[in-house]
């Protein structure tokens, strides 16, 4: 029994360095969540599309060759409805006539839209005439109802001059898509990437070359 | 540090039980000193059972357990989803490094006599453990849905129809169903994901509560509590908290290396960790030529077929785990350790490990009649070692133990070392006596084949010849032609005029217009699925067997196979080699070289079919027909494995990042451990 050191069960607090001990515990640390970040890598990439949903997800061809003036074409784009309205010439001025006091966002700063798509007619130069938009309200995500009747009386009267209306919190929108003020929707509709492979040929999901 | 001790004493005040479990297993549980690489094990065993829970949980989120979608979904899994491959060759390999701890850790039980009063329950609660891991795995392994996962389930289920009177009626419920069918695969499922990992985190829990009750035993065998400090805590233990948290960091860091170096080099380890016929999918009618369990079950596997009898046979299995749980019991010895255990003991601790690596190793082999009989004398071994045991231990002469824990004893490095070459040697001898393999390729060898994946240009011409050649009556169903043109680096414009078929997308699967009932009727079987073919063959099969076909009148298409005997498959390339017809050639000696006549030196021509004759000449010579098997193999190859580039490269930076952590936890490790001894 009395040969035994007393010492012996617990470290020798004078042995400790302590700073040394810190730095390598910190530097290990460090490391060591590198490591848990990289291993975290295939669990949060395993997350995302898959090559399956991407090809679900491929661009889709739409021939608006036969699409008549006022007339809606609804198409499926990665699941969503794609709204393409082909509009008249006095459709496109009476929209550029509407204002900030009926518009919450008449110059769509605010818009999830591509970048070549510009001015109150929302679609790309050239090609005024047809709008494409994702027909889902910027609420919370409703299938907007396609209203081009202008002055409908359940729509505010003289008022109306034609969009979309969304049937579950009011909110509505001009035939550009753009939101109206007082209305629960925060921002304008959105338009996908599109182009034109030929005249009458929209790619949506390529974006167009500008 | 002032409000984490704030917030410290705020959650001690309302839950104390934290602090205290804390403080019981870790902070203020005492572990002996004495400690050596053997009680790692446990540990590493820990850090498997999260690998696997972790990626488990995430295969879930795309596997399909559908008979019809499972086996596809797998490879979905390695396929479509980002880095997928990686999650899933963690879980098989996972699978595979779960049993190789747990072997490790339960010999260091039977070496250091940790089963022994007063930790008897801790090796029942463990054996429990490993029985309920044995049936995980086994879930697991059926859920892939390929011919292995198959047919093991046969064979495995089949098992309880050896129980008298009610035997196939409970084949019958477990199956749900007069086949095993996707009634099975759904019930597996959900024990493998959901009740299996349940009861087994619990186990560990008992496991581990049984433990610290009772304390660690060490490698001397004598307990640490006889000596006490003023404050009541072992003079030869150590808190676990920090000192073995810190000191275990060493051996997971080199555990992962390991395990990252099979998950990112050879994921399939040859086979025993992902069988080749795996990579098949199930089909009731047909077994694969040769059928194993995974090599973790193997031998028992090898017991049960020892036994010529079937009941006979599934009694020695479960007696061979049920024998463990009473080991306890039956060891009488005074003493714990093998450190001071006699002669008989040491002797026999060797040759039970040679004799459990020998049946393992028998099990994954084709049964010979000598290797029936190594097995038979194996099975006697291992239960005449437990049996001893309760004999021996009594009587032998044991050494005497030491008051306290030492720090030198044991037998060093170099006599270990020298134990696993003995156990070694003991293995592979009684082996080579009962060995014989027959030929790789069929009736003959197979031709080297060294895939070349870098190389685009061969992969292309490849691409091609599998289009023209293959596709006529083969899918590649598992594959998206966007992929393999972004891989082999084929424009999306040209691979659309080219290869895809018309109708068919850039992002769609490689699938074929031909059905099933149309393919029947003419070739009488379905062509199989080609993307994987050269997984569940192998490259090099591939490449003899392309280049093997001969002119054979007795056969419906007029060709046979040296390496696929009367296979059902017509010459696909006849265009390219022109047909081929059989001509004497060189045999091979019995010692493995060309038979020659003695007196001239000339090779004996003795084989009727050793070397080829053209009969018509193809679009191509010889030589560039070899390059174009090459070729369309190269791709057949890339095609099975697409990632497989990217896995190597992905490993490298891997290994790299943990040699570094490595250089990092070894100096934390000696900073903390540098003034205990």
């Amino acid at each position: 029994m009395d040969t035994i050191d007393a010492n012996a069960s617990d470290v020798d607090a004078a042995d400790v360095n302590t700073s040394r001990r810190r730095f390598l515990t910190g530097a290990t640390s460090v490391i060591g969540a590198v490591g848990v970040v990289g291993a975290a890598i295939p669990f949060v990439a395993s997350w995302k599309p898959s090559a399956k949903a991407k090809a679900a997800g491929a661009p889709v061809k739409v021939n608006v060759g036969k699409l008549e003036a006022g007339a809606r074409l609804v198409v499926e784009w990665r699941g969503k409805p794609v709204y393409i309205v082909r509009r008249t010439a006095e459709t496109l001025a009476a929209v550029d006539a509407l204002g900030d006091e009926t518009l919450k966002d008449m110059t769509s700063i605010d818009a999830a839209q591509p970048s070549y798509i510009k001015g109150s007619a929302r679609a790309l130069a050239g090609k005024e005439d047809v709008l494409v938009l994702v027909g889902l309200c910027t609420h919370l995500g409703c299938a907007p109802i396609y209203r081009p009747d202008v002055g409908a009386a359940d729509l505010g009267g003289d008022s109306w001059m034609g969009g979309f209306f969304c049937p579950c919190h009011g909110s509505k929108f001009d035939l550009s898509g753009r939101v109206y003020v007082n209305v629960p929707a925060p921002t304008n509709l959105e338009i996908p990437p599109h182009s034109y492979e030929s005249d009458s040929i929209i790619v949506i999901g390529v974006d167009a070359e500008v | 540090m002032e409000k984490q001790q704030g917030f410290g004493a705020w959650i001690d005040a309302r839950l104390p039980t934290l602090k205290r479990e804390w403080n019981r297993h870790m902070a203020e549980y005492y572990a002996p000193k004495n400690f050596n690489w053997w009680y790692y094990f446990g540990v590493l065993s820990m850090v498997v059972l999260v690998i696997q829970l972790v990626t488990g949980i995430w295969l879930l989120m795309s596997y399909q357990g559908s008979a019809e979608q499972a086996f596809a979904s797998v490879e979905y899994i390695m396929r479509d989803v980002e880095l997928g491959w990686i999650i899933r060759y963690a879980h098989s390999t996972g699978a595979s490094a779960f049993f190789i701890v747990v072997y490790m850790h339960m010999f260091r039980g039977l070496v250091y006599g940790s089963y022994k009063a007063p930790r008897e329950l801790v090796w029942v609660f463990g054996m429990t453990i490993y029985v309920a891991l044995m049936a995980e795995a086994f879930l697991g392994y059926v859920l892939p849905w390929g011919q292995m996962s198959y047919w093991g389930a046969q064979v495995i289920i089949s098992l309880f129809g050896a129980i008298p009177v009610v035997g196939e009626d409970i084949v019958q419920w477990i199956r749900g169903d007069y086949l095993i069918s996707g009634i099975t695969l759904n019930r597996f499922m959900s024990l493998h994901v959901v009740a299996m990992p349940i009861i087994l985190i619990a186990l560990v829990v008992m496991h581990i509560i049984a433990l610290h009750d009772v304390g660690s035993n060490n490698p001397d065998g004598v307990s640490i509590k006889k000596y006490k400090d003023a404050k009541g805590n072992p003079i030869d233990g150590i808190p676990f908290y920090p000192y073995f948290v810190i000191h275990d960091l060493v051996p997971i860091t080199v555990f992962l290396f390991a395990f990252c170096s099979v998950l990112f080099f050879m994921p399939e380890m040859g086979g025993y960790f992902l069988e080749h016929a795996n990579f098949e999918i199930a089909n009731s009618l047909k077994t694969p030529e040769h059928i194993a369990p995974v090599w973790y079950f193997t031998p028992y596997y090898s017991m049960l077929r020892a036994v010529p009898d079937k009941l006979g046979g599934f009694m020695a299995m479960a007696a061979a785990i049920a024998i463990l749980f009473v080991l306890p019991w039956l060891d009488r010895s005074p003493v714990r350790s093998m450190r001071y255990k006699g002669n008989i003991s040491r002797v026999m601790i060797i040759l039970f490990a040679a004799n459990f690596i020998i049946l393992g190793y028998l099990g994954v082999k084709a049964p010979t009649a000598a290797r029936t009989v190594l097995a038979q004398i194996c099975t006697i071994f291992y239960f005449s070692y437990f049996i001893g045991i309760y004999f021996w231990t009594r009587y032998e002469r044991t050494r005497p133990e030491p008051d306290r824990i030492t720090m030198d004893g044991g037998i060093g490095t170099f006599k270990t070392l020298c134990g696993f070459a003995l156990i070694g040697i003991l293995v592979v001898i009684p082996l080579k006596v009962v060995g014989a393999e027959g030929k790789s390729c069929g009736t003959i060898d197979c031709d080297d084949f060294d895939a070349d994946l870098g190389n685009n240009a061969s992969l292309q011409k490849g691409a091609q010849i599998a289009v023209n050649y293959c596709m006529g009556c083969h899918s590649f169903q598992y594959s998206r032609w966007e992929r393999v043109a972004d891989d082999i680096a084929i424009p999306h414009g040209l691979m659309m005029d080219n290869m895809v078929f018309t109708g068919q997308k850039i992002g769609d699967l490689m699938t074929i217009g031909m059905t099933e009932e149309k393919s029947k009727a003419w070739f009488g079987a379905v062509p199989p699925d080609l993307t994987l073919v050269a997984r569940s063959r192998s490259p090099e099969w591939l490449y003899t067997y392309l280049r093997n076909f001969y002119a054979d009148d007795s056969r419906p298409l007029g060709v046979n196979n040296r390496v696929y005997k009367d296979v059902g498959m017509p010459h696909a390339l006849l265009d390219l080699q022109g047909l081929t017809e059989c001509a004497p050639g060189p045999m091979m000696a019995d010692n493995g070289g060309i038979k020659r006549d003695l007196k001239s030196g000339d090779d004996i021509l003795g084989d009727p079919c050793g070397r080829f004759a053209q009969v018509t000449d193809g679009a191509l010579t010889a030589s560039e027909f070899d390059a174009a098997v090459f070729d369309l193999v190269n791709f057949l190859t890339y095609i099975a494995e697409p990632m497989a580039q990217q896995r190597k490269h992905i490993g490298r930076l891997v290994l790299m990042f943990l040699a570094l952590l490595l250089v990092f936890v070894v100096l934390l490790n000696r900073e903390y451990w540098k003034g205990i001894h």
